[in-house]
């Protein structure tokens, strides 16, 4: 079987499905307003996050090992009048020339460091690209009981939403096979372009794996790559990391 | 309401945990291959030590209940065997020797409830291993359907004719979860019957802090241990299920 693309290879497609989600916007544009110096994000992707954080005048580098998602982002900041800073370079392993307040890891990107060598690589890292007294901040889903105990092979209807252009209707879909030891999720991703008559008029598939972190593996993930303070938040709105349904927001700070 | 240790009445624990048998084999080859002195942490009444000593090892033991010891010594006695066991702390024990392999059998290392607690005893264990000298012990994996199944529901646990007076002592565990915490408690009645039926309870309890695979390889690699292999069971198959037991050995770097 050949293998298929990655969903970070088609910024296009990858965009049809979810340029539109909103919900952590707010966020991450507290966050960097509060950090007081430049922001660096890592995983910037087609720059959901990165151009709203610039058009909000937010000084923001960005950095993405997917040359096709990074050209997006920077078409879509042409559009809107925009000067994005984004460089291509793997997380586990970039450079860029400044020191940053704050670096993020938003929306999963952390997943796709599949194993320990690459989350400390990954972590040292961002580590060296913050100014003393930063934060790294990292938005990860928890892998909890249900999420593990949903064992469905069949493809599940992640988003629908109106094609920007047609207003026809956008679907991804997800089939996911599970590695409970292993913390894997291979995911086969199917993004549907349907017609007005609701036939699929194009068909985009993808496959890509994430890794899950659990909550401690996280913290001596953090001491190993050398920072001494860490805090972990249980979503978007600040909560505490209290229930397996929450999510994973973590703040690790450098020594000042 | 203070609820009661399950390690102090040492005579019930060891009826309880009769059954406990599928360990001692690994364990006991283990301990003869290490030729080499061998330290057993959280050694209780000698569930494994006790066999490692009739195989000609030389073992001696750790444990943090006092009474459990008592009954190990008693024990030995009575197969004319002398027991070097004593009264320590897995987080913080000093020995005079240093050993070719320690071990921590039956899951005592879920006993440490915090990160700190853990990389407290691997670095005291670190530091009482010999050069490259072996660290072996065995955890569960936490099991997705497991956790879900049991949380707070009362549940046989255990059901063993009493080894004297062949009687039933039943035990019925509670289990409540924290799982982001990695945190249970448990609830344990201890019922023994008579001739009529149910005549005795006994109420311990007691907390369990679980670890998942890479983070135990992360804590062992934080306290100086490498070469870390983590299988599925005491016959070293590979680690595939959330069902399977983690049994670990990892090296003194």
């Amino acid at each position: 079987m050949t293998a298929l693309p990655s969903p970070y290879d088609d910024g296009a497609a990858y965009d049809l499905a979810l340029e539109r989600f909103e919900e952590d916007l707010p966020f991450w544009l507290e966050e960097a307003r509060q950090a007081r110096g430049p922001v660096l994000e890592v995983t910037c992707g087609t720059g959901r996050i990165l151009l709203h954080l610039l058009a909000s005048g937010i000084d923001v580098d960005g950095v993405d090992l997917h040359p096709q998602m990074l050209e997006r982002l920077e078409a879509k900041a042409v559009a809107r009048g925009l000067k994005p800073r984004v460089s291509r370079g793997d997380m586990r392993d970039f450079t860029t020339p400044r020191r940053y307040a704050r670096v993020f890891i938003p929306f999963n990107g952390f997943a796709h460091c599949e194993n320990t060598a690459d989350q400390l690589a990954c972590l040292q890292c961002c580590h060296e690209h913050l100014e003393p007294g930063g934060a790294l901040v990292i938005d990860m889903s928890y892998p909890g009981l249900d999420y593990w105990l949903d064992t469905r092979e069949a493809r599940v209807l992640e988003i629908e939403t109106p094609h920007p252009e047609t207003g026809d209707p956008v679907r991804m879909w997800d089939t996911r096979r599970k590695d409970r030891v292993g913390q894997m999720q291979h995911s086969l991703i199917e993004i549907e372009e349907l017609d007005g008559a609701g036939q699929v008029a194009r068909l985009h598939r993808f496959e890509t794996r994430q890794r899950w972190v659990y909550r401690f593996e996280l913290e001596l993930l953090f001491r190993a790559a050398g920072f001494r303070r860490w805090r972990i938040l249980g979503g978007w709105d600040r909560r505490p990391f209290a229930k397996d349904t929450d999510s994973m927001i973590s703040f690790a700070w450098k020594d000042g | 309401m203070s609820i009661a240790s399950p390690y102090v009445d040492p005579a019930l624990y060891d009826v309880i945990h009769q059954k406990v048998r599928d360990d001692i084999p690994f364990y006991v080859d283990l301990a003869r291959q290490a030729e080499g002195s061998v330290l057993e942490l959280g050694c209780g009444t000698g569930r494994v030590l006790l066999p490692a000593l009739e195989a000609g090892v030389a073992i001696e033991g750790l444990d943090l209940e006092g009474a459990m010891l008592d009954a190990l010594r008693s024990k030995a006695r009575a197969r004319g065997l002398t027991a070097r066991v004593y009264r320590g702390d897995m987080r913080d024990f000093t020995m005079p020797g240093r050993y070719r392999l320690i071990t921590i059998p039956f899951r005592a290392f879920l006993h440490l409830l915090s990160t700190e607690e853990q990389l407290q005893a691997l670095r005291c264990i670190r530091d009482h291993l010999e050069p490259s000298g072996t660290l072996a012990f065995n955890v569960f994996y936490p099991s997705a359907e497991v956790i879900k199944a049991d949380e707070s529901v009362r549940k046989l646990a255990i059901d063993v004719p009493h080894p004297v007076t062949g009687h039933r002592v039943v035990v019925y565990d509670m289990n409540h979860y924290d799982v982001p915490a990695q945190a249970i408690t448990v609830e344990r009645e201890i019922v023994e019957h008579d001739d009529r039926g149910p005549a005795r309870a006994t109420n311990v309890g007691f907390a369990l802090r679980w670890v998942y695979r890479f983070e135990l390889e992360l804590l062992l690699a934080t306290a100086g241990f490498d070469d870390v292999r983590i299988f599925g069971g005491f016959d070293r198959r590979p680690l595939e299920r959330d069902t399977d037991e983690m049994v670990v050995l990892a090296r003194r770097t």
